[in-house]
């Protein structure tokens, strides 16, 4: 991957943005290239979700820009979503299946959307559900399947249009041990094929044993990135910050009682 | 929009009605239920009215002539009658005429009339008014002028009953329209609460058309589609129970009326709009499409 062109395909920029309750992002800046992995690490409520919801664009930052290829945060319109959307993979800790479908429907409809051919539709998706071992269960319905397949299945439609990035927000949020190891393993394999990722969790201990980037938010700021961290520190570090934000939070209150009085 | 896409739509619409069978069969014989008292309704008022019509249709106007008239007069009367502004015929009837009219009226007590020694019957015309022009101002104008004419001597059209029977009607009219009115908003709104239900349950499927990129006529073609034919199939239901409903009471009503077969499919289209624009405005307002 190092012989690669190193290009920035998704980028944050002095992003802020109110997460209402006295929590905010402030001031984010992060970049990811083609073909890396990021873990974005925070504790529940830290904005990581508010962060990957902006990027795919379902939400605007208060301030700063984010830019995905070639579309711009600040001059992105309704009707230029959908283009937008079909650059990038979304995975979610709840699957977002549709019931109804089965395993080939639902993902073949992320095809459909974007007016693939029929015959084209069928041979990739018989490829992406045998890259993720499901193509035994491409008539089953989705409730017929565990909790992992059903990620497995998820993360085959986020991909098939083959996007430069995929976001994937708690995606072993649902899920048990081993179960969360397989979707991983399926994580890294599709980002050894050249899609970048970028994958948030609350789950610190686990991001650790991998050695890819990560990126700590803390405080509804970028605190660390790029940079190994212990496990014991990171304990440490985020009661610290579970402390600093309740003393912010005080601070706030009587800053605001002042400006009453 | 091209072919393919036009088709991955259709499919789209196929598949939600196909998959669904049960919540799109309880939602068509919901909507269905309502339309038919709409229906039912407008039969009823279509009934009413060709009732009114009918009777006032056989509203004659009696110009009553006085004795003795020389047959030049009385054709001056009929000429006269026919060029009055909203009088469609005039016959004449001449005292014999009446007299036995008036014979099998009284039937078996004909016998009454054996005592006459001459007919106390005048001639008289029967004046028959055009449609549109059957208000009891208009027949109040046209005795008034008619009974000033020479050898006239007297207009007769049931005054008082014709008054009562006007208020009636208008009455009527009006207590029709109240509830016409209420049963076709409560109608809309049932069928637009059912149909918004029915995009409701597929929240999922149309936050994940939204999450891989489907335009919004993408996602919202195939819904428009299905409320239109939704509204189509709950139409042909009510129509079809109407007819039932029909056939069995025309044996105990005979004379009933019928819709017109334009009008019905007048309102078929009606409903498959009813639930397009339903299902339309259910997306727009809840999704935010």
């Amino acid at each position: 991957m190092s012989q690669r062109e190193q290009r920035i395909i998704a980028g944050i920029y002095h992003l802020s943005k109110d997460l209402g309750r006295h929590f905010s992002l402030t001031d984010i800046n992060l970049q990811v290239t083609n073909g890396e992995f990021v873990f974005l690490v925070g504790p529940s409520g830290a904005g990581k979700s508010t962060l990957l919801r902006m990027m795919y664009m379902d939400d605007r930052p208060d301030s700063g820009q984010i830019v995905i290829g070639n579309f711009v945060s600040t001059r992105i319109t309704r009707k230029t979503i959908p283009g937008l959307r079909r650059k990038i993979g979304i995975v979610f800790q709840d699957f977002r299946l549709i019931e109804d479908r089965t395993v080939f429907e639902n993902i073949a409809l992320a095809m459909k959307v974007v007016g693939t051919p029929m015959s084209e539709i069928k041979q990739r998706v018989t490829k992406i559900l045998t890259h993720v071992g499901l193509y035994h269960k491409r008539h089953d319905f989705p409730r017929a399947l565990s909790g992992g397949e059903q990620q497995r299945v998820a993360i085959a439609r986020a991909v098939v249009n083959r996007p430069a990035i995929l976001l994937a927000d708690e995606p072993t949020g649902n899920l048990d041990a081993v179960a969360t190891r397989n979707v991983l393993e399926l994580l890294f394999k599709i980002n050894a094929g050249g899609t970048a990722v970028l994958m948030a969790t609350h789950d610190i201990e686990m991001v650790q044993s991998f050695g890819q980037r990560i990126i700590y938010l803390e405080n509804g700021r970028v605190a660390r990135d790029r940079e190994m961290i212990f496990v014991g520190d990171v304990r440490d570090r985020m009661e610290e910050s579970r402390v600093s934000r309740r003393a912010d939070q005080l601070s706030e209150h009587d800053i605001r009682d002042e400006e009453k009085e | 929009m091209n072919l393919r896409t036009a088709k991955y739509m259709i499919d789209e619409m196929m598949v939600n009605l196909g998959r669904r069978k049960g919540s799109n069969a309880i939602a068509v014989i919901i909507m269905g239920l309502s339309l038919l008292i709409l229906v039912v309704f407008m039969m009823v008022t279509l009934n009413l009215a060709s009732l009114i019509d009918k009777t006032s249709d056989e509203m004659r106007l009696f110009v009553y002539l006085d004795d003795g008239l020389k047959q030049e007069e009385v054709q001056k009367i009929q000429r006269k009658l026919l060029g009055l502004r909203g009088i469609k015929e005039v016959s004449f009837i001449s005292k014999d005429e009446a007299l036995t009219e008036f014979r099998e009226i009284l039937g078996e007590e004909s016998d009454l009339l054996a005592e006459l020694v001459e007919n106390p019957l005048p001639d008289a015309f029967r004046a028959k008014p055009k449609r549109g022009y059957i208000t009891s101002e208009f027949l109040a104008s046209i005795a008034a002028e008619t009974e000033k004419w020479e050898g006239v001597e007297e207009v007769r059209y049931g005054k008082k009953w014709f008054e009562r029977g006007e208020r009636l009607a208008k009455g009527i009219y009006i207590i029709d329209l109240a509830l016409g009115l209420i049963i076709f908003l409560s109608v809309i709104f049932v069928i637009y609460n059912t149909v918004r239900l029915t995009v409701l349950h597929r929240r999922t499927t149309i936050d994940v058309m939204k999450l891989v990129g489907a335009t919004n006529a993408f996602i919202r073609v195939p819904f428009i589609l299905e409320g239109a034919l939704q509204g189509i199939a709950a139409s042909l239901l009510a129509i079809a129970l109407l007819v039932a409903i029909y056939t069995f009471s025309a044996r105990y009503l005979p004379g009933l009326v019928f819709m017109r077969h334009d009008a019905l499919a007048g309102f078929v289209v009606f409903c498959a709009i009813l639930g397009a624009v339903g299902s339309f405005s259910a997306m727009r307002r809840f999704l935010k499409l």
